[in-house]
């Protein structure tokens, strides 16, 4: 742990002072600068004035501090950069290399994962001297972004790369970033309208892949628990999709049942505690995300069934995750990666340039979609070689088990 | 257990009990207990593992976090405030704890966790009483301030602890009694002594069956007002440090809406929002009901869709068993 960990209770103070008396944060102190607009943009409720300012210098104070602590070690450890390859140096669009600037409105700043994603379009940018991004934090809600994309057209960027909050509130902003004639690529989570390009990857056939491995590994016979995504939430619909196609061609394996783990590690705990007690034998656990892995786990080893070697396997791609693979506490991690800002940052640019966009198809929804191939599951043999390549900086529990 | 009976005449200087009798009376005191009995009858039949100590034990362990923020939430809610930022001071104190136990060790982390939720408690009540901002905006600003902080101290990144004592904090035993379930049951005993027996325990009623009144007797209402904040944001801080002990990790997305949790058991309990009423021990009550409710369904294999309309239809149908009695018929 290398956090500077004096200016973060200092940071605490400052805020809480700034809240207390309610005056801005202009004071010399650097706490106190990023303390103010992250704290307004946690209440959703921002106004226009505070987008702005968030536009301005201090948002960018934010998120090159968010990047400070990423880990990405270098351009080429990105997963994706055979995908649209782009020569380091200058972007000449006809002829001459003018000042580009791309947006870059991320759904929010609130998860490692998202941050990762940041750290690929920084990767990008960087190559090229005579291109800058701009980065706004949609905080999560669909009326802080659609105000974003607003706020980067007013500021008249070159191009607008976004990972939308939701598909289908976004369409009014994404229209009026299309009707300004700026390219428009919107990355992970598509939008239900007319844009340049969508580049996304399977969440279906990630976790069917995930879920192959789980098939292999049981010898095509055992009863398994599901436990999923937020439920109603499109990759846990789309993860749960993926285990059933695996399912139907492996009627050896039961589906005891399936509980709502919400991404996170605390409701995991709850679902595996209660099925411990009720299924006296379980083979295998199917989990959309390691965080609620994590807390699977927890649960086996309170409920003392570390012996029954419960099988284990899960989604996310963290450099955490794929520690616990190489541990053996996950037998399979479906490795979905953040880093594909590179990729929307390189398309934004061939897009300025008047290239076409090769592989980009149409599809069912209106623009050109670019499916990502899926990276491998990270299993205990390609742990090693994934480790450095998976997102967040933190590290994985300790195996309860172990 | 008559204690809550007789608590629920004597300590409500103004009146505001019911003056209704017989079964109407009996049920609007004990209505929240034949609900739990009635349910745990059900959930035995539905499931033979249901009854089963090491299920039992789980389910108190379960609701022990959220059970922990009930506890504060039932002191604002007796005085007729509201404290809609628990959950989130929650995850300040658990991330700030997380970290604290790496840098300081475990006792620095539980002292920490405990003052940093008592501080922005400070923070609400001040607010309510000297800021004259209603309880439920002043907790909303809190709720979405506090997250805000819990995401700036992190980065937005989850911080893991391995340190082994400040793990069996959330994760040990102790007399075969998992700790967390012990540190609520402990909370509560010494709630249920201070709302019973103490003369701020009178005064939290007084203030919440009507301020004027508690004023005019001597009552410093602001006093009061503000120590409920704060008793309410050191329960948060002790259930964000149950939460990072448990799990392992603080992180800024932890707790989100476990106030609307603890709210649900505090009225289940049969505290009432407008004030004056309510008992620690109906908290528990409460709590142990919702908990029991989602632990048999998990039990039962119920589709998460539907346990959702479980848990929304009992919440009101607890609530309103007692209310019908209240009426006294």
């Amino acid at each position: 742990m290398d956090r500077p960990r004096h200016a973060r209770s200092l940071i605490l103070g400052v805020a809480v002072a700034l809240f207390m008396t309610a005056c801005g944060g202009t004071g010399a102190e650097q706490g106190g600068e990023t303390a103010a607009p992250e704290a307004t943009g946690a209440t959703g409720t921002e106004s226009a004035a505070a987008a702005d300012s968030e536009a301005g210098g201090e948002g960018e104070a934010d998120v090159e501090e968010l990047l400070a602590e990423g880990t990405l070690s270098g351009y080429d450890a990105l997963p994706f950069t055979d995908i649209l390859p782009m020569e380091e140096g200058p972007i000449e669009v006809e002829g001459e290399t003018p000042d580009l600037v791309i947006g870059f409105s991320q759904t929010c700043f609130n998860h490692p994962w998202r941050v990762a994603m940041l750290e690929s379009v920084q990767a990008e940018v960087e190559r090229h001297p005579n291109v800058d991004v701009v980065t706004l934090d949609g905080n999560c809600d669909i009326v802080k972004q659609t105000n974003d994309v607003d706020d980067l057209l007013a500021r008249g960027v070159d191009a607008i790369v976004m990972s939308p909050v939701e598909s289908d509130g976004l369409v009014p902003a994404a229209n009026r970033a299309v009707a300004a004639g700026v390219p428009l690529v919107v990355l992970d989570r598509d939008v239900f309208t007319d844009k340049s390009l969508f580049i996304g990857q399977s969440n279906v056939t990630m976790a069917y892949g995930v879920a192959q491995e789980m098939v292999e590994a049981l010898d095509g016979e055992g009863m398994i628990v599901e436990i999923t995504g937020l439920v109603g939430s499109s990759p846990a619909i789309d993860r749960s999709k993926g285990l059933a196609m695996a399912l139907e061609e492996a009627p050896g394996i039961e589906m005891l049942t399936t509980g709502d783990g919400e991404w996170i590690r605390e409701p995991a705990v709850a679902l595996m505690d209660d099925w411990l007690v009720r299924y006296p034998e379980i083979d295998a656990v199917f989990s959309h995300a390691e965080e609620s892995s994590w807390g699977a786990q927890l649960a086996i080893s309170r409920a003392g069934r570390c012996e029954d070697g419960i099988l284990h396997f899960t989604h996310d791609g963290s450099a955490a995750g794929f520690t616990s693979v190489s541990e053996g506490q996950f037998q399979a991690d479906g490795n979905y990666s953040p880093f594909i800002g590179d990729i929307g940052v390189r398309a934004a640019l061939m897009l300025l340039q008047g290239q076409e966009i090769p592989d980009a198809e149409p599809y069912d929804q209106p623009g050109q979609y670019l499916q990502l191939p899926d990276l491998p599951p990270v299993t205990p043999e390609n742990a090693e070689e994934w480790m450095p390549r998976g997102w967040g900086d933190f590290d994985p529990p300790a195996d309860p088990c172990a | 257990m008559t204690d809550t009976a007789a608590e629920r005449t004597d300590a409500v200087p103004t009146g505001t009990a019911s003056t209704g009798g017989g079964s109407g009376e009996f049920l609007r005191k004990w209505g929240v207990l034949v609900a739990l009995i009635l349910l745990l009858v059900v959930s035995a039949t539905m499931s033979d593992r249901f009854l089963s100590l090491p299920n039992l034990l789980n389910v108190l362990r379960q609701i022990a976090i959220v059970g922990v923020l009930a506890i504060g939430m039932t002191f604002v809610i007796i005085t007729a405030g509201i404290d809609l930022s628990a959950g989130s001071v929650l995850a300040v104190a658990a991330v700030v704890t997380a970290d604290m136990v790496n840098s300081n060790g475990p006792l620095a982390a539980v002292l920490v966790a405990v003052l940093v939720g008592a501080g922005l408690g400070l923070v609400n009540g001040l607010g309510v009483t000297l800021g004259g901002v209603q309880p439920f905006i002043m907790t909303l600003g809190m709720l979405a301030f506090a997250r805000g902080l819990a995401f700036l101290y992190t980065g937005g990144q989850p911080i893991p602890t391995t340190d082994e004592t400040f793990l069996a904090i959330g994760n040990g035993r102790l007399f075969g009694i998992p700790n967390p379930a012990l540190i609520f049951l402990a909370l509560l005993v010494a709630a249920y002594f201070v709302l019973r027996h103490t003369t701020f325990g009178r005064a939290v009623y007084a203030v919440g069956s009507n301020d004027e009144a508690a004023r005019l007797s001597g009552i410093s209402v602001r006093r009061v007002r503000t120590t409920v904040y704060v008793i309410s944001g050191a329960t948060a801080g002790i259930a964000g440090l149950l939460y990072a002990s448990q799990l392992g990790v603080g992180t800024p997305i932890a707790g989100e809406a476990f106030e609307l949790d603890a709210i649900a058991a505090t009225v289940v309990g049969g505290t009432s929002l407008f004030g004056g009423q309510g008992t620690v021990f109906g908290t528990f009550l409460g709590a142990a009901i919702l908990g029991v409710l989602s632990n048999i369904l998990n039990l039962t294999g119920v589709n998460p869709f539907v346990q959702r309309l479980f848990r929304g239809a009992l919440i009101v149908a607890a609530v309103m068993l007692q209310r019908k009695d209240a009426r006294g018929r």
